[in-house]
């Protein structure tokens, strides 16, 4: 059997939550990474710890994109399913997230148990026109599984996906000891090891088809696998932020287990509060005593933090939220991915808002938005956002390793995060409401602050004079941003032309590959995502007014009578006639493929 | 005051802001005097104290100090506090709260103040009732009182602020009244004293819509409770109200006495041994030892 050649896959590996999938995923995406390939994965974690196994929402499982080129997203659909039983490949199956040649390995342990529902996936699989390789794990592996009192599957999936990947078994076996080595006794590990040489064994010896990847290994250079979540915790420290106060909630938790790690011997500390308005209370009263402190939560903990949010704006204490979004309204998708809460944070919060709204595309920018959204909450004393979401905070990827900053004195952020983030350096002067601004400690600099409206010496005023002042100092400072505010770089070639598609956050990568294709068919398509979604640059309708048309692509709902926040905020903004192309809340990240179909279908429309 | 002690840098001067907007007669002028004559007998350095308030009128205390001050959000000054007493531990915090804004709105901070035992005096103002939107009914409104929102009389009996804090565990709990100057200040000086969450409830009058809340002209109806390590009888009224002497680590007795129908002055409870959550968390700081932060991501290499 002779290995196709490919640039490009995709795989995933689907279990019982519990049974070790994402494990797996870890382990290979690192192991190929050793190998030079570009990863991306991102894990399906279910809402629940521990849903009854063999039932729709136990599905747990990862999806891996490798390449041979840099990878933007977790790409369109899957090439490569193998599944613990039928029951997960059918729940995976409804989501259409398969290409139509995808090679579905099906695991028939369960088989025997659970005839008719076996029979009934396979037909579905048969009447989709799919491809299935049923297969038992062989009976030597099956016996090592029972002294592991049924576990050590995982194992066995991911000796099958290296043999079909090519990928050489000891670089799998370095990795699955760098991660059970410390936690399992030595014949343990032994036996996990064997497992998986034994599934390795038995794809190489049955799977009629294999792969190699066309291009060479990337260069080496000091290279870090991390997930979004990880890149913000590290930014946080990096930023000289002191204190992060959290109350648990998904997907924004892990930021708050990762520095319950690694602050204190940073100076930092971890505060869980015992709500979320008490998160953002204490990073609130953290900064007013001149330490920089930072909240994170997701979209309920974000409408729960509003009036502390219009406090910070009035009482210039600068505070920074980090919303790691996910489907909503209310309790909605804890563990999907959406962009919905893009309203709430720029309009959120009674009375006039004023903000600055940061968003993160990659990973990259998880670790850099720490530091700008510092400077920015310190210089202009307002709330300042850092927009991520479910995606963006779970999936890992290997990028080359970030420069360390290690800023103190937020004058010393370098120029390339402002330039990263398309911004020039603010000016010095910059009013605020009060003149006084001292912490506490400065002898002689006491004052009191309130939400209550001031003049500027901070005493409380309720004059009509007074308080429409205080209105234009805190929105001229939004409107500083957007002065500094540079012109976001357009995706590849494309300056002007026909389509111009808009986005801002996770759906980066994606709108990149998808406009990048676009270029490479010949079609004048550009694209544009924003890094700072509020205030936006000036110049936007210059820009617009390069192409015939401008859409946006957006993990929000929307409809023909409901437009999606940004395009809504865009048409505002610009007077531009803007519609989303592609809007959806199904709680999946917005893939390449349906936003190049939608560009050619919009072209076609507009000719 | 410059008689008792003329080398005193800081006086009542230095402490003067503005005129307090309070109605006359309000127990809050009391509460912001002892409160004053306390920095200024200890001389506390008025850089290093910060003033923590929520809404109400209780929430404008802060204003009318010469020191840093924040008045934030309704019965948000506990995580405010919390933020500064954790990485602040240099400052010196006061909190100022009043019934519905410390066990209404607020009630779920003031349970983990209590548990975290943050290091701060938090001074409960409770006059029976919301006063600065005029008149309803809040957690300490007795039974039967009339108030615009329940015109009847209030519906049911009220919490009792030092039963709800000593059964939290609270780690010092005393209680006073605005109108007895002497008690008020001993009162905070052992509530400063004690690092931790100190838990003072100060009776406050509202001759503006409660005249009758608190009788401040009779000593009938309390007892002061004193012991050696506890807060004295108040000057003016040890000769006419009754003493009783209490053991401030004896929690079951403190909580019999706040549990009685009989109000009772002085430190019920005392803890020294009560874990602090913003010293445990300073102390990881500590234990850690100072990295460089050139190595954040090392452990992410591959």
């Amino acid at each position: 059997m002779s290995a196709k050649q490919i640039h490009v896959s995709r795989f995933e590996i689907l279990m019982d939550a519990g049974s070790g999938a994402q494990k797996a995923g870890d382990i290979l995406i690192t192991a190929f990474a050793h190998t030079g390939r570009y990863v991306f994965i991102e894990p399906m974690i279910p809402a629940e710890i521990s849903p009854p196994a063999r039932t729709k929402p136990a599905l747990s499982g990862s999806i891996v994109r490798l390449a041979d080129f840099d990878l933007k997203n977790i790409g369109n659909n899957t090439d490569i399913i193998i599944a613990q039983h039928e029951i997960v490949l059918d729940r995976r199956l409804d989501d259409g997230e398969h290409n139509t040649n995808v090679e579905i390995l099906l695991d028939m342990g369960d088989q025997k148990a659970n005839e008719t529902s076996y029979e009934q996936v396979l037909k579905r699989c048969t009447k989709e026109n799919l491809s299935v390789h049923p297969f038992h794990i062989v009976d030597e592996a099956k016996a090592i599984i029972k002294t592991l009192a049924g576990r050590g599957k995982n194992m066995y999936y991911i000796g099958v996906i290296s043999a079909i990947y090519t990928l050489p078994e000891e670089f799998v076996i370095e990795e699955i000891k760098a991660t059970f080595g410390k936690k399992l006794k030595p014949e343990i590990l032994e036996k996990n090891i064997e497992i998986f040489h034994l599934g390795y064994v038995y794809a190489s010896d049955n799977i009629e088809y294999s792969y190699t990847f066309k291009g060479s290994a990337s260069a080496t250079g000091k290279k870090v696998l991390i997930d979004g979540n990880s890149a913000l915790s590290a930014g946080i420290i990096d930023a000289g932020f002191k204190m992060l106060s959290g109350y648990p909630i998904t997907p924004a938790s892990s930021i708050m287990h990762n520095l319950a790690k690694t602050f204190p011997a940073h100076g930092g500390l971890v505060h869980q509060a015992e709500d979320e308005i008490a998160a953002i209370g204490a990073a609130v009263g953290a900064y007013f005593g001149g330490v920089p402190a930072v909240t994170a939560t997701s979209g309920p903990g974000i409408s729960l933090k509003q009036e502390f949010i219009g406090y910070a704006a009035v009482a210039e204490i600068p505070v920074v939220i980090v919303d790691v979004q996910r489907g909503g309204p209310s309790t909605g998708l804890p563990t999907k991915t959406e962009q919905s809460d893009l309203p709430a944070v720029i309009f959120g919060s009674h009375g006039d808002h004023t903000k600055i709204v940061l968003s993160v595309g990659n990973i990259l920018d998880c670790f850099y938005a720490p530091l700008m959204a510092r400077y920015l909450a310190e210089k202009l004393r307002l709330p300042v956002f850092i927009m991520s979401d479910f995606q963006m905070a779970n999936s890992y990827k290997v990028i080359d390793k970030p420069q360390i900053n290690a800023v103190d004195n937020i004058d010393d952020i370098p120029d390339y995060i402002l330039d990263h983030f398309w911004i020039s350096r603010l000016p010095e002067n910059i009013e605020m409401v009060r003149t006084n601004q001292a912490a506490p400690g400065t002898e002689d600099g006491m004052r009191r602050v309130t939400g209550l409206n001031t003049d500027e010496t901070g005493k409380v005023n309720y004059f009509a004079g007074t308080n429409q002042r205080s209105h234009t100092v805190r929105n001229n400072k939004v409107h500083a941003v957007q002065h500094a505010l540079k012109e976001p770089e357009l995706f590849g070639s494309c300056q002007e032309g026909d389509l111009l598609v808009v986005g801002w956050g996770s759906t980066r990568g994606a709108i990149a590959e998808a406009v990048h294709d676009c270029q490479d068919e010949g079609l004048k398509v550009g694209g544009m995502c924003f890094r700072i979604v509020y205030p936006l640059p000036l110049m936007l309708k210059d820009i617009f007014a390069r192409f015939k048309r401008v859409v946006t692509v957006e993990g929000a709902y929307g409809d023909d009578l409901k437009r999606t926040p940004l395009a809504m905020f865009l048409r505002s903004k610009t007077l531009v006639d803007i519609n989303p192309m592609l809007s959806r809340a199904t709680g999946r990240p917005i893939a390449p493929g349906p936003i190049k179909e939608g560009i050619k279908k919009t072209l076609e429309e507009m000719t | 005051m410059s008689a008792e002690a003329p080398e005193n840098k800081i006086t009542m001067k230095d402490l003067a802001t503005e005129n307090p907007r309070w109605c006359a007669g309000c127990g809050d002028f009391g509460i912001v005097a002892g409160l004053k004559r306390f920095i200024i007998d200890e001389q506390l350095e008025l850089s290093n104290i910060v003033n923590v308030s929520g809404i109400g009128c209780s929430g404008r205390a802060p204003f009318y100090f010469n020191t840093y001050g924040a008045h934030t959000i309704h019965g948000r000054a506990i995580p405010f506090a919390t933020g500064l007493a954790l990485t602040r531990p240099d400052l010196k915090i006061f909190v100022h709260s009043g019934d519905g804004d410390s066990l209404s709105i607020g009630g779920n901070h003031l349970i983990h103040g209590i548990n975290k035992n943050i290091n701060c005096v938090y001074v409960m103002y409770d006059n029976e009732l919301y006063a600065l939107t005029k008149s309803q009914t809040s957690p300490t409104t007795r039974q039967g009182h009339k108030t615009n929102t329940q015109p009847a009389g209030s519906y049911l009996s009220p919490i009792f602020p030092l039963k709800f804090a000593i059964g939290l565990g609270v780690s010092f709990a005393a209680s006073t009244a605005d109108w007895m100057p002497d008690h008020f200040v001993n009162t905070l000086k052992a509530a400063y004293n004690h690092k931790g969450f100190s838990f003072v409830h100060v009776l406050q009058r509202c001759p503006h819509f409660d005249p009758l809340n608190f009788d401040h002209k009779s000593s009938d109806w309390f007892t002061f409770l004193t012991h050696d390590d506890g807060i004295p009888v108040d000057r003016r009224l040890k000769d006419k109200a009754e003493v009783a002497q209490h053991d401030p680590t004896n929690k079951t007795e403190a909580f019999n006495y706040a549990t009685n129908d009989r109000t009772y002055f002085g430190l019920f409870f005392k803890d020294d041994q009560k874990p602090r959550y913003d010293e445990i968390l300073q102390s990881q700081i500590q234990a850690a030892g100072e990295q460089s932060r050139t190595s954040i991501l090392d452990a992410y290499e591959i």
